[in-house]
């Protein structure tokens, strides 16, 4: 069986009446900030609208565009469980205008919210094999859901590996659930750094690194890949070296975005928009196309 | 769509714009296609500025100074203090104390009004506009010359040179139309030489590219020229024209055996030159800023537009604000009357003493430059600037801001908040070109229709009002009404006696008309060159596309602001090696004048030995790096070819 | 009245067509300007329109994705209150040409395909076209070449064709249809003889082509990557980055969404027509550009305008031949230009590359 990415049963301005609201944000409360990192932070966000906020629903992989206002809008991937739609949680660097008036935000700000967006990890038709999860820097985030879904289902998915490699130990997101999970027998979690501190007493090296260590059948394997381009980069051609099919491994890629529905043309890679025709893509989709180096 | 277009108030190409609005805002802009100019295209500043520059940063009231706030004030009070301020210097000081300095933005009524408010109004000399920032150090070059301080060429006769030179100018993303024109002439087989230490992106379009070390282009001109005359390559009757015999003697003394040594350009690069240059009539010499604002920048306008008299060919300064020809045309240049008439002639202040009924004494006036420096030492007390932001457009940054800020009172009218009307005693929401009547003077001397097509934002007012209320409050008239003050300029300024609102609303304008005026060679004095490397670099400054001088209107739109956004600096790979410096890295670039610290970016297009820093980042600008040092005939400051030193930066 | 039917409009009688018509909806159509300048503009009376124009060079597009749109305007004082904003007048767009019905008709499958962008929807839905065939093209106009052009087959509302003294009037949509019904006592029927003036005329026309551009090849290399990387580093070299091909293109729709202040806690949120032509269309918050060199971004627009992989998306290729691009480039890097100067590029690397 060929992996695909997947189309989500949900998406803005598809199937969920947005019609003539599809630029129209609703607006969210911001009711918690946790610092992940010096330069990240979690936000958990719930709709005001409670009819919405009650029939809301997103899956694995898909983002939202939030907008900040009086200041403008940024694309941000879901970061929390999907089993609980709302409230739910965005995990947000600090890097353009838009995502550092975020952090400027205090609990109890409004912010506006379009989605869900964009399309989700393949976890349908990955039921049945085993999963490596190969996760870099702020690349963690996107991958939480899918990590939350699949212990929640845990009897539809064979071995577990979570990889996840960061620059410094204080630049990894989510420390408390990456002790929980590693701490679970039911999957394994390996974990590597660039630069260690006097207490890290894991792997040192970057994440691909990783990838010897780990005891599975690439035949057998679905492999979800994020994090900074050139990570993904390596860590694909390893993985291919490996035994994985180009099917097999399955990416979320990111370009600047503006409108999230497929019609600005920011996203565009070649001929596929991230925002639209992913940012879920499995390898062999993106393979080809010469505006990606990858 | 608005019936009639308007002219662009970016660039000095001039294009015809139509804007359609929707309230206050602009919905729609679209390019004139029968326009000569604009032939059916705009450049990014022309898609995109109209709609950014009505936007809420503008200034709204006027500003009035209470300790070390602005707050807003209602006109007549805004007025009064400066009418105030004025009254008390006139009576204390007298009429030299107070300095007046225009803009190469503002329409040729309000320029040619400002010259009348300085001289007849408050009665001081000391007039000048950004000009001398810029460009002005054409004029004594060319008068000399050509006879005629502008364009000899229009724009729709590119296409059909036979070669060209250019020289100091970055025109493809300066002035996109008359780029275009390059590219079209380049298409027809003219032979295009291009001269700049920087490889530009003329040279897609260039036969030659030349690139002599920063700051030795005279020396290189010259050199050129004796090749030129010592193999006879210039048309017989040359030999006729005045000034012949003293031209290609003052020669004499230029070696060309050194040009290799001086400029770092091979005797046989200046021979291909030379010859692409002489074989191939009609020679259009055009040059820019990198020409017109480096040292001894007189002497080179001298030299190239020898060159083109002596080819038969004929001269384009390329001079990049809207109106910096209209500017200078009105006489808002020290010691100029309007048709560049001079002050010191008798005949032309009895002239104009007449046309505007007031006395105009022989007594010179300072220029910008030389009115900051007063405002340090405490001879000028009032300082009245209209639509420049003479912070970031005067040399020496820090010192200049020193002065603005030490003046005892600061007036200035602009748009936004900029880095000057911040350090003002009194600021004035001013209108831009979308919101009033006027004419613009393009680089070819064309006076064309700047129309209102919304209304004022806010409170704002024109410049031509505002030096009118400030009149006014002091007792004199002075006229509001820019078709009226057009009729005035048509009847006293013989270069533009064809000019009428009537006329320009049934045709496209015309440039001035150029009367038979002889050309003359000029005698080129002898340079001394500065070959001595007491720092290790030398600065490349430039505005790169879409930015537009200081920026104040460009960086508030955001297309443009988008295309650069961190303020960066280009180093050759060689240099940046030798320093440790990669793509990214830090690096603090200091001259004895100021310092400021820019991101690396590795670029063959830099020659070794030179660092590339272009302007849009507000007051981390290369002005901080060059000195009050001025080309002596023109007082042009310096501002290229700066020596400067780098260090790397953590 | 049905689709497909074809009728007469006397230009006697093109007057009271007008005025019937102006008095259900908003009127656009050529009219002078300046210095020679005819553009579409709203019109109050039938004389105002300039019925012998070439073609405005600001694209129509302009009447269903305005060049500044606002999408809602929004106030922060206490509470977040969006105050949505729709364009829902109805319009008719008079003596627009093939080429651009053309563009505009893939412009509403883009727009409104899975899913459906509403400001364009409102504005495809109000507006009805009656094209103008054109029976002399300019110089620049090369719409025969992409299936454009100078008359259609389909995809028009309404076509008109010049006969001389009266205008061949097709109805070619129910939307056609329903805007000519309540006129149809000012047309009268097309005869035998009409119809064949027709065709001559359309012949005529196709006959009078000055510029061709064979896009086909382009087509291959372009989607196959086959282009040297040299090429597209030439063209880039030329492109002054001055944003009018993108601008003036009747099929490009890229938009940028900006937040603007009003002032007092209002805000506008903004769409505007943008380029890919433009660094900064697609660098990233970290600084990263995955289409940082100039010939990465031309090549882009030819990959967007003329590949396979976008001709499935959009069922046509991206040009229509209106030639604005040939006009408006700064440099000479219009349709036509670029495809002939990469198709020889592309035969002198396989001669390079050919076995001795």
């Amino acid at each position: 069986m060929v992996l695909t990415a997947a189309r989500p049963r949900r998406m803005w301005g598809v199937n969920d009446g947005a019609g003539s609201g599809l630029y129209i944000p609703k607006i969210a409360v911001v009711e918690r900030i946790v610092d992940e990192t010096p330069d990240t932070k979690t936000f958990r966000l719930r709709f005001e609208d409670e009819d919405f906020a009650s029939s809301f629903s997103w899956e694995p992989g898909q983002f939202v565009e939030v907008t900040v206002f009086g200041v403008g809008e940024a694309p941000i991937g879901f970061a929390s469980n999907p089993m609980e739609p709302c409230p739910f949680e965005l995990t947000v660097v600090a890097r353009g205008k838009v995502t550092r008036a975020m952090h400027a935000l205090k609990v109890g700000d409004r912010v506006g919210i379009r989605g869900p967006l964009g399309n989700c990890w393949p976890l349908e038709q990955t039921k049945g094999m085993d999963l490596l999860i190969v996760s870099g820097g702020c690349g963690l985030a996107p991958l939480r859901p899918l990590i939350f879904h699949v212990l929640a289902n845990r009897n539809d998915y064979g071995d577990i590996w979570l990889l996840y490699g960061a620059r410094t130990p204080a630049d990894r997101d989510y420390k408390q659930d990456l002790e929980t999970w590693a701490a679970r027998n039911d999957m394994y979690v390996l974990q590597s750094v660039d630069v260690p501190d006097g207490t890290w007493k894991q792997h040192v090296g970057v994440v691909g690194s990783l990838l010897p260590l780990v005891k599975l059948n690439p035949e057998e394997t679905a492999a979800f890949v994020c994090g900074p381009p050139v990570m993904i980069k390596f860590v694909a051609r390893d993985l291919l070296k490996m035994g994985f099919t180009e099917d097999r491994v399955i990416t979320s890629l990111e370009r600047h975005m503006k409108c999230g529905v497929g019609k600005c043309g920011h996203c565009c890679i070649n001929h596929l928009y991230v925002c639209t025709d992913g940012p879920i893509f499995t390898y062999q989709q993106v393979r080809t196309l010469y505006e990606i180096d990858i | 769509m608005t019936g009639k277009p308007t002219t662009c108030g970016f660039c000095g190409c001039g294009c015809a714009l139509y804007v359609q609005t929707n309230g206050n805002q602009i919905v729609t802009v679209a390019p004139s296609q029968n326009h000569p100019i604009t032939s059916g295209r705009l450049c990014i500043k022309g898609w995109y500025g109209p709609h950014s520059i009505l936007n809420s940063n503008r200034l709204r009231t006027p500003l009035v100074r209470t300790g070390d706030q602005l707050t807003p004030a209602p006109w007549d009070e805004a007025v009064g203090t400066v009418a105030s301020a004025i009254r008390d210097v006139l009576s204390r000081r007298g009429p030299r104390a107070i300095g007046v300095i225009g803009s190469a933005r503002l329409t040729n009524e309000e320029c040619y009004m400002l010259s009348r408010f300085a001289r007849a109004v408050i009665g001081t000399p000391n007039l000048d506009s950004s000009c001398r920032f810029y460009d002005a150090s054409l004029i004594p070059g060319l008068l000399q010359t050509v006879g005629i301080p502008a364009s000899q060429v229009q724009i729709p006769e590119l296409p059909k040179a036979g070669s060209m030179l250019i020289v100091g100018a970055n025109v493809t993303e300066q002035l996109p139309q008359i780029g275009s024109r390059i590219a079209e002439a380049a298409r027809n087989g003219c032979k295009i030489v291009v001269v700049d230490p920087r490889t530009s992106r003329l040279s897609a379009f260039a036969d030659f590219f030349v690139r002599p070390r920063p700051g030795t282009d005279l020396t290189l001109i010259k050199v050129l020229l004796k090749t030129i005359l010592i193999r006879d390559m210039y048309p017989d009757s040359s030999k006729q024209l005045p000034g012949f015999e003293p031209f290609s003697h003052s020669l004499g003394s230029v070696s060309i055996d050194r040009v290799e040594e001086i400029c770092g350009v091979s005797v046989e690069a200046v021979s291909e030159m030379a010859e692409m240059l002489a074989e191939n009539p009609p020679t259009v010499v055009m040059f820019g800023s990198g020409v017109l604002q480096q040292a001894n920048s007189t002497e080179i306008v001298k030299a190239l537009a020898d060159l083109a008299v002596l080819l038969g060919g004929s001269v384009m300064p390329l001079r990049g604000h809207n109106n910096a020809q209209g500017a200078c045309d009105m006489g808002a240049v020290k010691d100029l009357l309007p048709g560049y008439m001079p002050l010191s002639e008798e005949s032309s202040r009895r002239k104009w003493e007449s046309v505007w009924n007031c006395r105009i004494s022989a007594e010179g006036g300072m220029s910008a430059l030389e009115m900051l420096n007063a405002c340090r030492s405490g001879d000028i007390e009032v300082l009245l600037l209209f639509g420049e932001n003479l912070a970031l457009s005067a040399p020496n940054t820090e010192a200049s801001m020193d002065a603005l800020r030490s003046v005892k009172f600061l007036a200035v009218s602009d748009l936004y908040l900029t880095e000057t009307a911040s350090m003002a005693n009194v600021v004035f929401p001013a209108c831009s070109f979308l919101e009033k009547d006027g004419t613009f003077t393009n680089v070819e001397g064309r006076v064309q229709r700047v129309r209102k097509v919304v209304p004022p934002v806010a409170e704002s007012k024109s410049d031509m009002e505002i030096m009118a209320d400030i009149a006014k409050a002091l007792g004199a008239e002075l006229p509001r009404d820019p078709q009226a003050v057009m009729d005035e300029i048509a009847q006293n300024v013989p270069q533009y006696s064809n000019v009428s609102y009537a006329r320009l609303d049934e045709e496209w304008g015309q440039p001035w008309p150029r009367n038979e005026i002889i050309p003359k060679l000029a005698l080129l004095g002898s340079n001394g060159e500065d070959t001595k490397q007491r720092y290790m670099f030398r600065l490349i400054s430039s505005h790169v596309n879409f930015p537009h001088r200081t920026g104040s209107m460009s960086r508030m739109i955001h297309i443009l602001a988008r295309e650069y956004p961190e303020p960066f600096a280009e180093l050759n790979a060689a240099d940046a090696e030798e320093m440790g410096l990669r793509n990214g890295s830090r690096v603090r670039i200091f001259s004895e004048a100021g310092s400021l610290v820019r991101q690396v970016i590795l670029s063959d297009a830099v020659p070794p030995g030179c660092i590339h820093v272009p302007y849009f980042f507000g007051t981390n600008t290369p002005n901080a790096l060059a000195s009050y040092e001025c080309d002596p005939e023109s007082g042009t400051p310096v501002y290229k070819a700066c020596a400067v030193e780098l260090e790397a930066v953590e | 009245m049905k689709v497909g039917s074809a009728f007469i409009l006397d230009k006697a009688r093109v007057g009271e067509f007008i005025e019937s018509l102006g008095s259900e909806m908003q009127i656009v159509a050529p009219k002078r300007q300046f210095g020679g300048d005819v553009a579409f503009a709203a019109i109050k009376h039938p004389d105002e329109i300039s019925w012998d124009y070439g073609n405005d060079i600001h694209p129509p597009k302009r009447f269903l994705l305005p060049h500044y749109e606002v999408l809602f305007r929004y106030k922060t004082n206490d509470s977040i209150q969006i105050e949505p904003v729709m364009e829902e007048r109805p319009q008719a767009i008079v003596g627009i040409r093939s080429c651009d019905v053309t563009a505009l008709r893939q412009q509403e499958r883009f727009f409104c395909s899975q899913i459906c962008d509403p400001h364009f929807e409102s504005r495809s839905k109000n507006t009805v076209l009656f094209s103008l065939v054109c029976n002399q093209p300019r110089e620049e106009c090369f719409c025969i070449c992409c299936d454009s052009g100078p008359y259609l087959f389909s995809g028009y509302d309404v076509q008109l064709t010049d006969l001389g003294d009266r205008f061949l009037y097709e109805v070619g949509s129910e939307k056609g249809a329903e805007v000519s019904a309540p006129r149809e006592h000012l047309l009268a029927n097309a005869s035998e003889k009409d119809l064949k003036l027709r065709d001559s005329i359309w012949l005529n026309a196709d006959a009078k082509f000055q510029t061709t551009s064979y896009l086909a090849k382009a087509i291959l290399f372009i989607s196959a990557n086959e282009v040297p990387q040299s090429v597209w580093d030439q063209f880039g070299a030329e492109c002054f980055r001055c944003g009018s091909c993108t601008n003036l293109c009747p099929v490009c729709s890229c938009f940028n969404v900006e937040d603007t202040k009003d002032g007092d806690g209002a805000f506008t949120r903004w769409r505007y027509w943008d380029s890919c032509q433009f660094a900064g269309f697609t660098r990233e918050a970290s600084g990263y550009n995955p289409r940082a060199t100039f010939g990465s971004r031309v090549q882009r627009r030819f990959y967007h305008k003329a590949s396979y992989q976008y001709i499935t998306r959009d069922g046509r290729h991206g040009c229509v031949g209106c030639g604005r691009c040939v006009v408006g480039c700064m440099a000479d890097l219009g349709v036509p230009s670029v495809v002939k100067r990469l198709r020889r590029a592309v035969s002198e690397q396989a001669k390079l590359e050919a076995p001795a």
